[in-house]
C-alpha cells in the first residue's frame, strides 16, 4: 500500500526567475508559504516583490523556476492555481465602471460560487466594512479605501487556500485595517491555509507574519521569524526596521545621508 | 509659462496619453517582456498609424467625391432628374456629413483614454499658470485629432478645387472648417455629458434603463450619419425640387440644414445662375450663420477642453441600499453581463452594442415607409439579416477590448479562454439575434410574414457564430503568442483589419449562398463554417 504523502503547502517557489529584458528582476527565487502560517516578504522597492507576485498570480510569465500552489503549477496550469488563490492587488485597479455589487457579482459568476453562500458572505463583509452605502455606486466615484476594501472581499468571497496580499492595508482606515488584520490572522489559522503579505511597513510585518523574507535585488538575503532575523543581523533587541536596513546593507551612510539634509 | 510651454508640456503629455492607451500601465498591465526602452516610441508610433489609417479613408472618400463631381456632367453618372450643380451640391454635403462623423467618431475612441487616464491630472498640482494648463489641454486634445482633421480642412479644399477650378476650392474652405470644428465640439460635449450623466449612475435596473437611454440619446449623431447615408436617394430628390416653387417653400428650407448651405458655396462661386435665387440667398445667409456658430464653437472648445481634461465623475445622490443578492451565474455569462454593464456606462463600448440595433430601426422604418408588398418580404428579409450579420461580425471583435479594462485583476481570476471565447461570442450573436428581432418587429407592422424572417436570421445565425469564434480565436491567440496585454491589438488598426476581415468573409458566404441557390444552401454554408471553426477554437482555447 502507498502511503500519501504530506499535503502540498499553500504555496511553493522553485528557482523563480524574472527577467525584463536584460534585467533579472528576480534572481533563482525559493521560498515556501506553509499551511497556517502568513509570509511577510519584505523589500525596498525595486527589489522583486511586485515581480513575485505577478508571477504567483498569473500576471507575469517567469523566465524559469516553478511556482506550485497547493501542487498545481501556477505557470504551467494557471487555471487550478488561480482558482486556490484570492488576490489583492497594491493598486485598487477595478471595472470602473460597474458597481461594486456588480463586480463581486461577477467574480463570483467566474469562480462558480453558489448565490446563496457568495450573497450570505457579501452581506457579512459589506456589514463589517460598513459598505451597504457605497454597493450601488459605480467604483469610479469610490475612494481609494472603499476600492481596497472591495478588492478584500473579492479575494476573500471564494474562501481561497492562499491570499496573496500586496500592501493590503494601504489607503485603509484605521477600523478597517483593525478588522482586516483579525480577519487574517483567524482565515489562516484555520484548516490548513496560507498568506503571502508583501509590505514595505515593518510595524505590520512584524505584527502579523509568522516568518519573513527579505528580498534584495531579486534574491533572498534572509528569511526566519523575526526572532531569527534579529539573531542573523546580531541585533539582539532591535526592530524589524533596523534588522532589515542592517541585512539589506540600507543602514551604511544612513546617518551621514540624514545629516546632510538638515538645514534644507 | 508662455505657449512654447504649453506645447512641451502637450507634447510630454500626449506621449503618456499614446504610452497607456498602448500598454495600459495604469491599468495594471505589466510592461512587455522585450523591456521598457523605445515602448513610448513605438505607441507613438502605433497612435500615428491608426490616426494615418483614419485619414487616408477620410483622404480616399475625398478623392472619390472629387472623382464624381468632376463625372457629374454626364448623365450616365447622375441620378435622374438632378441638375449637374445639385447634384454636385449632394456630393460635397454627403462629404462634409462623413467628414463630421468619422472626426467625431475618432474622437470617441480616443476620449476614454484622455479621461480615463489621469494624465493631464498629473500636471494640476504643478505650479502651471491656468491659461497654459488650458492650451496645453487643447493642444492634447487636439492631437488625437490633427492627422485626419488636417486631410478634411486641407484635402476637401484641394479636391473640390482640382475638381471645379481653385475659386471654388477657395469656397469650400469655410465648410471644411466647419466641419472639423463641430466634430470636435461634439466630440468634446459628448464627452462631457458621459463624465457628467453616465459615468457616476447608480447601478441597479431602473438606473440602468436609464443609462442605455442617455447613451442612446448620446448616440443619435452617429445614427444620424447612418441615417444621411441610408436616406442618400430621399436626400437627393430633396435637392433636385430645390427652387421648384416661387420664392421660399418649405421644400427649400433643406437648404439651410448644415452642411448643404456651405456646401451650395462652391457650386455658387461658378456664378448665381446655377442655383435660384432665393436658394442662393438662403444658403449664403445659413452658410454665414454656420461659419459664426463654428467661431463660437472653437472659441468654447478651447476653452472647455481643460476643465473637461480633470472632470471628476459626478456621484449620484445617495438612496437606501438595494437588498444585497449575488445572482447565479455560469462564468461566460457573467463575462456578457459584465460586459453589458460596462457598455453601459462607456459609450466607445455602447457604440458597438447599439450602431447595429440603432440600424435595424432604420432599416425597419425605411422599409415601413417604402410600402413594401409581400413579393418582397425575402428580399426585405435578407436585406435585413445581411446588415445585422455583418455589422455585428465587424464590430464584435471590438468587444475583447474590454478585457482590456482592469485586466490586471481580471488575469489572476480563473477565466479559462474558452468561457472568455464563449462569453464574447454569445455577445455578438445576441447582437445579431437583438438586431434582426428589431427588423422583424417593425416590417411586421406592413409585411406579415414572420416565418419567413425568423428563417433568414437562423440560417444566418450559424455563420455569425462561427466569424465571432474565428475573430476571438485569432485576437487570443496573438495575445499570447505575441506576448503583448491584449490592450495592444486594438492599438492598431490593421490588427483589428485582419482580425475583422475573416470574420466577415464567414458571414458574407451564406449570403452569397443564398444569391447564387436559395435559403437552403445559406443554411447549409452557414452550418458547415460553424462546424468548421467551432471545433477549430473551442478545442484550443479548451485548456
Amino acid at each position: 500500500m502507498i502511503e500519501a504523502g504530506p499535503p502540498a503547502p499553500p504555496l511553493e517557489i522553485a528557482g523563480l526567475t524574472v527577467d525584463y529584458g536584460e534585467r533579472r528582476a528576480v534572481d533563482r527565487l525559493t521560498l515556501t508559504v506553509r499551511p497556517g502560517e502568513i509570509y511577510g516578504l519584505l523589500g525596498s522597492n525595486g527589489a522583486g516583490k511586485s515581480s513575485t507576485i505577478k508571477a504567483i498570480v498569473g500576471l507575469l510569465r517567469p523566465t524559469g523556476g516553478a511556482v506550485r500552489v497547493f501542487g498545481a503549477d501556477a505557470v504551467g496550469d494557471g487555471l487550478l492555481a488561480k482558482r486556490r488563490i484570492g488576490y489583492v492587488p497594491e493598486a485598487a485597479l477595478l471595472y470602473e465602471a460597474l458597481t461594486p455589487r456588480e463586480f463581486l457579482e461577477f467574480v463570483s459568476g467566474v469562480r462558480g460560487l453558489p448565490p446563496a453562500e457568495a450573497s450570505e458572505r457579501l452581506r457579512a463583509y459589506a456589514a463589517a466594512f460598513r459598505l451597504d452605502a457605497e454597493l450601488e455606486e459605480p467604483i469610479a466615484t469610490l475612494s481609494n479605501g472603499t476600492r481596497q476594501k472591495v478588492l478584500v472581499i473579492a479575494a476573500l468571497l471564494h474562501l481561497p487556500g492562499l491570499l496573496v496580499l500586496d500592501e493590503p492595508l494601504n489607503s485603509l482606515d484605521p477600523r478597517s485595517v483593525k478588522i482586516v488584520k483579525e480577519l487574517l490572522r483567524r482565515y489562516v489559522a484555520d484548516g490548513g491555509r496560507g498568506a503571502l503579505l508583501s509590505t514595505h511597513t515593518m510595524e505590520i510585518a512584524e505584527e502579523l507574519c509568522d516568518r519573513v523574507g527579505i528580498l534584495d535585488h531579486g534574491t533572498l538575503l534572509a528569511e526566519g521569524t523575526v526572532d531569527q532575523l534579529r539573531v542573523r543581523a546580531a541585533r539582539g533587541d532591535a526592530s524589524l526596521e533596523d534588522v532589515f536596513l542592517r541585512l539589506t546593507r540600507q543602514d551604511e551612510g544612513l546617518p551621514e545621508a540624514v545629516a546632510s539634509l538638515r538645514g534644507l | 509659462m508662455a505657449e512654447g510651454g504649453a506645447r512641451r508640456l502637450a507634447r510630454t503629455a500626449f506621449v503618456e496619453l499614446a504610452f497607456q492607451a498602448t500598454y495600459g500601465l495604469r491599468q495594471g498591465n505589466p510592461l512587455p517582456p522585450t523591456g521598457g526602452r523605445g515602448l513610448p516610441a513605438k505607441a507613438g508610433r502605433r497612435v500615428l498609424q491608426s490616426k494615418v489609417l483614419i485619414a487616408a479613408l477620410l483622404a480616399f472618400l475625398t478623392l472619390g467625391t472629387a472623382f464624381l463631381i468632376g463625372l457629374a456632367p454626364n448623365p450616365v453618372y447622375r441620378p435622374a432628374g438632378l441638375s449637374v450643380p445639385m447634384y454636385r451640391v449632394g456630393l460635397v454635403s454627403g462629404l462634409l456629413g462623413v467628414d463630421v462623423g468619422l472626426l467625431w467618431w475618432t474622437g470617441l475612441q480616443a476620449l476614454p483614454s484622455l479621461l480615463g487616464a489621469p494624465i493631464l491630472e498629473v500636471l494640476r498640482p504643478l505650479p502651471i499658470p491656468p491659461a497654459t494648463f488650458r492650451r496645453t489641454a487643447a493642444i492634447v486634445y487636439l492631437r488625437l485629432f490633427d492627422v485626419p482633421a488636417g486631410v478634411v480642412a486641407v484635402g476637401t479644399p484641394l479636391a473640390v478645387g482640382l475638381a471645379l477650378g481653385p475659386i471654388a476650392g477657395v469656397a469650400v474652405v469655410p465648410a471644411s472648417l466647419c466641419a472639423v470644428v463641430f466634430a470636435l465640439a461634439l466630440a468634446l460635449e459628448t464627452a462631457r455629458f458621459f463624465v457628467r450623466r453616465i459615468q457616476g449612475a447608480r447601478g441597479g435596473g431602473g438606473s440602468a434603463i436609464l443609462r442605455w437611454a442617455y447613451l442612446l440619446l448620446w448616440l443619435l449623431p452617429a445614427f444620424g450619419l447612418l441615417a444621411f447615408a441610408t436616406a442618400g436617394p430621399p436626400f437627393l430628390r430633396a435637392l433636385s425640387a430645390l427652387g421648384a416653387t416661387h420664392g421660399i417653400g418649405p421644400p427649400d428650407l433643406i437648404a439651410a440644414v448644415f452642411p448643404v448651405p456651405l456646401a451650395l458655396w462652391p457650386i455658387l462661386s461658378g456664378g448665381v445662375g446655377a442655383v435660384p435665387p432665393p436658394v442662393a440667398g438662403v444658403a449664403l445667409g445659413a452658410g454665414s450663420a454656420y461659419v459664426g456658430l463654428a467661431a463660437v464653437a472653437g472659441a468654447w472648445l478651447v476653452r472647455s477642453v481643460g476643465a473637461t481634461a480633470v472632470l471628476p465623475a459626478r456621484r449620484s445622490p445617495e438612496r437606501g441600499a438595494a437588498p444585497l443578492a449575488v445572482r447565479s451565474q455560469r462564468a461566460a455569462w457573467a463575462i456578457v453581463t459584465k460586459d453589458v454593464r460596462i457598455a453601459s456606462r462607456t459609450p466607445g463600448f455602447a457604440f458597438l452594442l447599439l450602431l447595429p440595433l440603432l440600424d435595424a430601426v432604420a432599416l425597419g422604418l425605411v422599409t415601413y415607409a417604402g410600402a413594401p408588398g409581400t413579393g418582397a418580404t425575402r428580399a426585405v428579409a435578407f436585406g435585413a439579416v445581411s446588415v445585422a450579420a455583418l455589422l455585428a461580425t465587424f464590430f464584435g471583435p471590438a468587444f475583447f477590448a474590454l478585457e482590456v479594462i482592469a485586466q490586471s485583476y481580471a488575469r489572476t481570476l480563473p477565466i479559462a479562454a474558452r468561457s472568455l471565447v464563449l462569453g464574447k461570442v454569445s455577445l455578438i450573436a445576441l447582437v445579431y439575434v437583438a438586431a434582426g428581432a428589431l427588423v422583424l418587429g417593425i416590417t411586421a407592422l406592413r409585411l406579415s410574414a414572420p416565418a419567413v424572417f425568423a428563417a433568414f436570421v437562423a440560417a444566418e445565425l450559424p455563420a455569425v457564430v462561427a466569424a465571432g469564434l474565428l475573430e476571438m480565436g485569432l485576437l487570443l491567440r496573438w495575445a499570447r503568442t505575441r506576448g503583448l496585454p491584449v490592450t495592444s491589438l486594438y492599438a492598431s488598426t490593421w490588427n483589428v483589419v485582419l482580425v475583422a476581415l475573416p470574420g466577415l468573409l464567414l458571414a458574407v458566404a451564406p449570403l452569397a449562398a443564398y444569391g447564387a441557390a436559395g435559403l437552403a444552401a445559406m443554411a447549409a454554408v452557414a452550418l458547415a463554417e460553424l462546424a468548421a471553426v467551432a471545433p477549430l477554437v473551442l478545442r484550443r482555447e479548451g485548456r
